[in-house]
This record gives C-alpha cells, structure tokens and sequence, in this order.
C-alpha cells in the first residue's frame, strides 16, 4: 500500500534550483534510500515532506491524503536530524516524550511507551540526563527514539550516522533495519554514504542536480548505473573512467583500451562507432607481477591496504591513472611499489557511457 | 629528507585553576628517513599534542625531539625546518590560493617561473587547479584543507607534518587523492608523520602506524603487524572495518580435550571451539577440569561462511547486505552476535541457519583483564602446529 | 602563545592598571567628595585625609538641605523613585515588545527585513536632540507631555533597538532544527516559541533587558524636556543642586552615588551575561 507519494516537487531558492521536479513513493513498511553528494537538496526534501519548508511545487500525499499545505504539527510524521536536535533544556525521557505530550495522551501510557522504546534502542539507563551529557551515539539514538514513539506513518532520517563515530555507526548500519522493519511506516533515509544507502535502502533513489537520476534496488544501481554520475557515487575505490570508442571489426565489436583491443559482447553492436566512456571497477581489474600473453604492462605507483585488501595506484602505457583492488596476500609481493606490474580486464564487467550525456549505454540483446 | 626521533616524550597541561592533564606519556618514537608514520587513536588520545611537539607550537614537558641527530625540542617551529598543514587550515586570508601555497618558496628565492610550475604541479595532484586564482573565504572546506596541504608539500621539507589531512575529502575523491598523495610522499623520499581518527586511512597510506590511546603509545608497527598481531584489545578492535569480532570464551581442559567455550552475553556457552591454546598448557594446573577465563578476536573477513566442512558452528542469519563488492552478514549464534564479511555474494535470508566456521589460526586471544594479546593464531586440536606467542 | 617574556607580562600589569585608574578614579573621586563638606571639597590643595560626614545623604533622604542662604526643599528620592519606575516600565515594554518582533526577525526571511531592522537599530545613532524638538510639539498636540505614559513611550526609542539587535542574534544562535523538531513533534508554532524559543534565549533576554535599563536610566534629555519637575528621574534631578546660593558640590557627589549604584550593582552582578550578550554569540565555543 502506497504509504507516502512525493509528486513534481519543485523548490528553488534565489536563483537555484535545489529540486526541480522529484517525484517519488513509499510503501509502508518500506526503506527508500535517497542517496546524493552533500547540498544537493536531500534535507530540502525531507522538510518539505515533514511540513517545515513549503515547496514551490508538486504536493505531499500521505495515505492518500494531500498534506502539501498541512502543518508540521498535524502530519503524523517522525523526523531525526542529522545534528540531533535535541532539546536541550530537557531530559532525555522529555525529550523522547515530545510528540506523546503533543497528543495530550495521558501521562501513565507516556512512561509505559517510552521506556519501551528507550529499552528498545538501548538508552533506558540515561533517561534522567540531559542532552549535552550524552554521547554522540546515545544522542543519535533518543533522537530517533523521539521520531519513532509516536509510531508515525512517515519516518525520515536525515543522516542519522553522519556524526557517529565509525564503530558505531556500523552497528547501527546493521541494527536499523531490524529495528524499522517492527514498525510499519513509509521511511525515508537520506545519506551521502552509498554503503549505507545499499545496507538500508529497499530502493535506492540518487539525487543529483534536483532529480532523480535513478531508482532501483541497490544491485542493480552498483551493477547497472544510469550514468557516470550514478557509478562515481558508487563503489570504493571509485570507478575508473576511460575515453574510447567501439570499433565494429571482423569478429563484432571491440574496444580499444590501454593499448589493447578487448573483444566485447555483440550486444554492443548498436553502439558501434560512438565516443564513449567506458567504466572499469577496480575490482575487475587483475593484476600480476609476471607477464603473461596480452596482458597490459602497468608501472605500479603506491600500494595502499585497505582492510582486507590493497589498492592498486597504477599508471597505464599511456599515462592513465588507475586504481585497482587486489586481495591482501596477493598485495603483499608488490611491496612499497614504484615498479612494473602486468594486468588483465575484465571483458563482461565493462560498463560504457556516452562521452555526451553521460548515460549509460546497455547492451542489447537482440 | 631526515630521520626523526621522539625520546620519552611528555607532555603535561596545566590550565589555570584546573587539574593538570597528562596528554602524552612517554612516548618513544623513531621514524626512519623517508619513512610514512601515522599517529592513530581517538579523539582526545595525545596524538594531535604530539604532532604540535614535534612542529614546536607546543613545549616538551619532558624528553627530547630530534631531526637528522639535532635536538630541536627547544628550537621555535621557523628554526626546526619543517612544514605542517594545520587542521584548521589556516590559510592567508589576503593572498590567492596559488599565493598561499607558494608563500613558503619566495623565502627560498625561487625564480617566480619555477615557483609557478611547482604549484601547478602540487595543485594538479590535489586537483585544486581550477581555484588557484580564488580567495580562501570564498572555497569550500575540502578545497580549504587542500590548499593547506598543498603549502605544506610543495616544500618537500625534510620532515612533513600532517593534521588530518584529508578528512573534510568527499567520499569519490579520497581513493585517488590517497593514491597520489603517497606516490608524491614516496616519490620524494619525503619523512612524514600524519595524524588521523579514520583508521582506514591510516592502514592505506602509512608505512607504519603508532596506535595511542589516553597519551599511551599501544603498538608501533606497520599496517600488516598491527592488523595480525594487534599487541592488545584496543589495538585489535580500533583496527579494521567492520571491527574486529570480541568474545568472552573460558579455556576448557575437559572430558573432550582441550577447547574453548565462547560466552553469550548472560555468561552461558553459546558455542564451543575444538582449539588448542598452545603455551596455555605450561600454567595450568594438572586439575582436567581447569578453567581460564581470556577473550577470543577473529576478524570479520576471515570467518569462513555456508560452506559446511566440519567443525562447523549452526548460525542464524540476523542480516545479510550485499554492497557490490562485499557481503556483511551478520549472526547470532546462542546468543552471540558474530559479524562476518565475504567478498560473493551469499544467498541466505533472515532468520536461516549457515554453517560458520571460525578457523582456529585466524584467532586471537587476549587476557580478560589487562586486554594484552597472548596469542596470535591458534593450533587445533590435533595440530602440530605451535601458536605464535606475542 | 604560550612565551611571553617576564619584560612583556609587566608592562601588561602596567598598561591595565593604567586603564582602570583612567576610568575608575573619578568615581573614586565622587565617592570621596560625597563624603566631604562642601569647604573641605573646595580646599586648596584637595587632600585624601579628612573627617568623612554623612550630612549629604541625610540632606538627601530628608529631602531637606540647610545652606547658608536658608533651608531648600529637595526632591530627590522622588526623582529615584521616578527613575526606576521610568526604567522599570520601559523594560518591560520593550521586552514584551521586541523579543516577539527580534524572534519574527530571526526566523522569518522577509523582503525588507534586513532594512528595517537596520532602521530600527538607527534610532541607537541618531542624538536624540535631532528628535527632541519635533518630539515636544506632537507630545503637545497629544496632550502626552509631562506624563509618565509618555515618558515610557519615549524611552523605547532607547530601549527596544538593543532588545531586537541582541535578542535577534540569540534566537538566530538556535539551530532552527530544534524548533522544527518540536513543531513536528506536534506543536503548534506559538508552543515553539514559549517553550522553545524562549527559554533557550534566555541569558540573552536578560541581557538586553539590563543593558536596556541601564541605558533608560542615564537617559537625561527626553526626560529634562518632556517631563516637568514631579516626573523627572535622577539624571535631569541632579540640576537641582545649582542653585542660585552656589552649587552644592557634596550634594550633587552623594547624588550621583545613590543614581549610580543601582546600575552599577546591576551591571556588575550580571557582566558575565553583558558581555555573552554583547557578542551576540558570534563565535562558536
């Protein structure tokens, strides 16, 4: 059931346009990611949802209902800020307490349902301190406790992780969903960090320029992303990016990269003949200390570990710069770097954009 | 390019009307010539004060700092040679970008032609071209922290000092400005120590990394040392994205032989390890039913998952994210929440139950008290193999 | 930094002591003249040694002065009594008056806003003489002069500019976050303000409510012309002591006395307030 539907919201200030006709839905139940570089209006838009900003377009439907022009205090949503906000002046237990006093339900029920939630989330021990005696995680942790209490139909999240620290914030990436899944309300979660969007998110909505630029689960955003854009957000080490042009030869289509000529999937051949720009992961890229047949000679660079792997910063024959992922014992025989290096592509992973637009060319099975 | 010591260094605070603080206690320190050392720790940890000791914006309690064999401790920051880029950027506010960053070479009278090209140079690397002709009230605060950064290398000062320097980078632009940063670093033979919180950053671009934590130097060693034989509990779990896994487990010389129980968080066994604890045995009583309570770490990456092979431990999956790259799953078994990583992605829903096995040389075992590591690796129980002692 | 040479923190210890003799030493000097006769302040060459009298409050309180021409009725603890009832209503006027329009200032981003609050605040800059004249032909026409109504009417233009300037940087200070997270809590906008708003710009609504009581009170030009002798506070009040037998040194010393001190106290119970006011927040600790 369609709990939440944004349509053509619009909203400019001076003369940006910081939205410019996003429209979007949330089932209840239902995790929407909406993913985006910072100031690229994500919190514009969870206001104008929660009522505090009025849009200069488009309407705000909840359950059916139009609550474009309702006030913040009647639309039954729950927001948690990406600073907290918290009242200052109050105790934890008021502060949680907020949106249930604003209902006049009767104080006995209040103290039953905010220790539930409190015991829930894990502060029922810091219920008689004020704001600036907790932690940052607990801080983040009463603010949601306060969107959620009510058990409202819209929850939106601003970056609630933003300004926790690392732990952390990957316990509570892996907590949340558990936690909302208990409750049934469309929720919106707006972050900058594309893992968290595809550890949360059931959709993925990307933000940029004031649209949408793509709504899908998050595999096929990280697999098949609509444009350049969309496959820079994602992934870590970013993608690398490389002009080129697909030539039609005698055995189909190929493409000619770092110096060699990768034979690609006759699904390419509509697009034969155009500048674009192809897209290597740096995980689909393979690299080795021995030379074998074909293999394109890299001078490696640095060698930089990371977890349970080691980024490759590798020069190409032409001077391209690129970086690839390698498992942390195959790593290991590179040393420190500043030497040569031999790599293999990854045909069937290669993902080509038009050097104009930007968006992604697919390939057709015909 | 020179080689830089810290020889028991400390440093007390005393503010006025308040007690004194100890941010840094005795730290030693030797950084080779060339050398990358990363100061890690959380906030508040003595890492920053150590950093401002060495650039001379802060006095020695105690002990004694020295570049190239030179004591310089008691010298003020212009007569120690060596460049920082600040935290707080501190840029000139009058003079352009290309000026700020050129602004330490007019001292070594440069010609302004090689001046010029040796900021376009710096400035490519940082990819700060486009605003070098800009005021810094008017840049944004990632160009900001370039631009400080960029001063501080284009000096290529014998030792380099580097106050988080890319923490205010957008997510697309660190992997390749981390990249380029090291080859620069390398390239030039350039001894640099750099402070950071973000452990991932630390592991990617040093060569070595000095754990602090409450002014205590915990470990000095490079990426690899510090992430296999992490000399204590604070090391092992501040290391490694996602943590490394922490369980209470008692070690058991019962009926079965040898093992360990691992705990739930009500104290119950959640589940057992058929290992061997090797150069446990030597201390303990000849009692088969004694116990020794210690903590187990096994890092996330390396608990081997949905592959059943026997020795296997039943998990229930608590949730499962696959993130392009990598799966995160994370378990519960008896109560235990056990964090996993797998590089495939793993076909398995919430609530099903998984096979998981903690390989026994992948484990690492700490004292319950004092949190010291004991054993890095263990044998199982039939191995022959020795567990490495730390 | 941290170095400063044993050369330079004397010459600070020299430098402050000079400013504060500068601005404390006629006080001091006042103190001691209320203290005296009027011969022995007119003494050439004055001394610090003398036998301290209290003749100068008691004139004071009694309302009575004995001087060589004859005894003079004096007015004076009404004047005070004036001046604090002027101060007090003109506060509260302001107050209720300005912390609504500096809230509307801050959180609301209309066309002109800006420029009529820098109207607004423009009033602090002009001399009141430029006004005075004009003032006392419409108090005239309005039948406004010599009341205390109109004196409190008069003296916003003293007090209600420093309400709006320096509550409106405190509510600006407020993440707007905060309000909206009530708001959407469900609270109604007049809710947010009272319980939000409010409370959290407390120290500077104090602030500026003393700072403007202290700045009602020195006033002395509003009040010399548009208030006759029953409605005068202790600035135009102290006139009284040039009399037509000679000035009244020692009077006039214990007179500025008792006007100062209340401010004074004031000011001094509550600097740590000013200056956090007076800073209107600008930098974030």
């Amino acid at each position: 059931m369609v709990r939440l539907d944004l349509k053509n919201l619009a909203k400019s200030f001076k003369a940006t346009k910081i939205l410019d006709d996003v429209s979007l839905s949330v089932e209840a139940g239902e995790i929407v990611a909406v993913l985006g570089p910072s100031g690229t209006g994500k919190t514009v838009l969870l206001r104008i949802v929660a009522g505090v900003e009025d849009p200069d377009g488009g309407n705000v439907i909840i359950d059916g209902e139009d609550m474009t022009d309702v006030a913040p205090d009647r639309r039954g949503v729950g927001m948690a800020f990406q600073n907290f906000a918290l009242f200052p002046h109050l105790t934890t237990f008021d502060n949680i307490a907020s949106p249930l006093s604003a209902r006049r339900i009767p104080q006995d029920q209040v103290v039953q349902r905010v220790k539930s939630i409190a015991h829930m989330l894990k502060i029922d021990h810091v219920l008689g301190h004020a704001p600036r005696e907790l932690s940052n995680g607990q801080k983040q942790r009463t603010a949601l406790a306060r969107a959620l209490v009510a058990a409202p139909k819209v929850l939106l999240l601003d970056d609630p992780l933003r300004n926790v620290d690392a732990k952390l914030r990957y316990e509570m990436r892996l907590e949340l969903p558990r936690l909302l899944r208990t409750f049934d309300a469309a929720v919106i979660y707006v972050t900058q960090d594309y893992k968290e969007a595809m550890a949360l998110g059931d959709h993925i909505a990307v933000l940029r320029g004031g649209r949408i630029e793509q709504w899908a689960p998050p595999s096929t955003v990280y697999r098949e992303p609509a444009s350049i854009d969309v496959a820079r957000l994602f992934g870590d080490p970013t993608i690398n990016l490389l002009p080129c042009r697909l030539d039609r030869d005698g055995n189909g289509v190929s493409v000619k990269l770092l110096g060699r000529n990768v034979a690609l999937s006759p699904a390419y051949t509509h697009a034969a003949g155009r500048e674009l720009i192809a897209g290597l992961r740096p995980e689909h890229i393979t690299v080795d200390d021995a030379s074998v047949r074909d293999a394109i000679p890299f001078a490696l660079e640095a060698v930089m570990p990371v977890n349970v792997r080691s980024v490759l910063y590798l020069r190409g024959p032409a001077g391209e710069e690129l970086l690839a992922t390698v498992g942390e014992t195959e790593a290991a025989r590179f040393g420190r770097g500043h030497r040569q290096v031999w790599g293999a592509l990854v045909p069937s992973e290669i993902l080509f954009f038009d050097a104009g637009s930007g968006r992604r060319v697919a390939p057709q099975a015909d | 390019m020179a080689d830089l010591v810290l020889d028991n260094v400390s440093k007390t605070y005393r503010p006025r009307g308040k007690p004194a603080v100890t941010a840094v206690k005795g730290v030693d320190l030797d950084v080779g010539d060339g050398e990358i050392v990363a100061l890690l720790g959380s906030s508040g940890c003595g890492k920053t004060s150590m950093l401002r000791m060495i650039a001379g914006f802060e006095e020695v309690t105690h002990g004694a700092i020295r570049i190239a064999g030179r004591a310089v401790h008691a010298l003020p920051p212009a007569e120690r040679d060596v460049a920082m880029a600040f935290e707080g950027y501190s840029l000139y506010p009058p003079l352009k970008v290309r000026e700020n960053i050129g602004f330490a070479l007019l001292r070594n009278r440069c010609s302004s032609g090689n001046i010029d090209t040796r900021v376009r140079q710096v400035a490519e690397l940082l990819e700060i071209t486009d605003i070098l002709d800009r005021y810094p009230a008017v840049i944004s605060a990632g160009q900001q922290q370039r631009t400080s950064l960029a001063r501080a290398l284009i000096r290529r000062a014998p030792v380099s000092l580097l106050d988080e320097p890319m923490s205010q980078l957008e997510p697309q632009l660190r992997a390749i400005l981390r990249a380029r940063l090291k080859d620069y670093l390398i390239e030039h033979r350039m001894t640099t120590v750099f402070v950071t919180h973000d452990q991932t950053e630390a592991i990617a671009l040093a060569d070595r990394i000095a754990v602090m934590e409450l002014g205590e130097l915990q470990q000095f060693g490079t990426p690899a040392e510090i992430k296999e034989r992490p000399a204590n509990l604070f090391v092992a779990s501040f290391i490694g994205e996602p943590p490394m896994n922490i369980f209470d487990a008692i070690i058991t010389t019962g009926q079965d032989g040898p093992g360990m129980a691992v705990l739930g968080p009500s104290g119950e066994t959640a589940f057992r390890l058929p290992v061997c604890p090797a150069g446990m045995t030597g201390d303990e009583p000849a009692d088969t039913t004694a116990e020794r309570r210690v903590r187990i770490g096994i890092r996330p990456h390396l608990i081997e998952i949905g592959v059943a092979r026997g020795h296997d431990v039943m998990a229930r999956v608590a949730s499962n994210h696959w993130l392009g790259d990598q799966s995160h799953i994370c378990l519960d078994v008896g109560g235990c929440s056990v964090v996993g990583v797998a590089d495939r992605p793993i076909a398995a829903r919430q609530g099903e139950m998984l096979p998981i096995r903690l390989p026994p040389a992948a484990l690492h075992l700490f004292a319950a008290g004092s949190g010291l590591a004991l054993a890095h690796g263990l044998a199982t129980v039939r191995g022959a193999r020795q567990g490495i002692q730390a | 930094m941290e170095r400063m040479s044993r050369f330079e923190r004397a010459l600070r210890g020299v430098l402050i002591a000079l400013v504060l003799v500068f601005f404390l030493f006629p006080i001091f000097w006042i103190l001691l003249m209320s203290l005296q006769t009027n011969d022995q302040i007119l003494r050439i060459p004055p001394s610090l040694l003398f036998e301290p009298t209290l003749t100068n409050y008691a004139a004071l309180l009694t309302g009575r002065l004995e001087t060589a021409a004859g005894n003079l009725d004096i007015a004076f603890m009404r004047n005070l009594g004036n001046s604090l009832l002027l101060s007090i209503c003109a506060v509260l006027l302001s107050l209720a008056l300005g912390v609504p329009a500096a809230y509307a200032f801050a959180r609301f981003k209309f066309r002109l806003g800006e420029n009529i609050a820098f109207t607004l605040l423009s009033f602090r800059f002009a001399p009141p003489l430029l006004v005075l004249l004009p003032l006392s032909l419409y108090f005239k026409q309005l039948g406004l002069t010599d009341t205390y109504v109109g004196l409190v009417w008069v003296y916003q233009l003293i007090c209600l500019p420093l309400i709006l300037w320096i509550v409106r940087g405190y509510f600006e200070d407020i993440s707007p976050d905060i309000e909206h997270a009530y708001r959407i809590a469900g609270h109604s906008w007049w809710q947010s303000f009272r319980r939000i708003a409010i409370p959290l710009a407390k120290p500077g609504i104090a602030a500026a409510g003393l700072l403007a009581f202290i700045f009602a009170w020195n006033n002395f030009v509003f009040a010399l012309i548009l208030a006759s002798a029953d409605k005068q506070p202790v600035t135009v009040g102290a006139l009284a002591f040039v009399t037509a037998s000679g000035i009244q040194y020692g009077q006039i010393a214990a007179a500025i006395v008792l006007s100062v001190t209340p401010t004074l106290a004031l000011a001094l119970y509550a600097q740590r307030y000013l200056v956090e006011g007076l800073s209107l927040g600008a930098v974030k600790g």
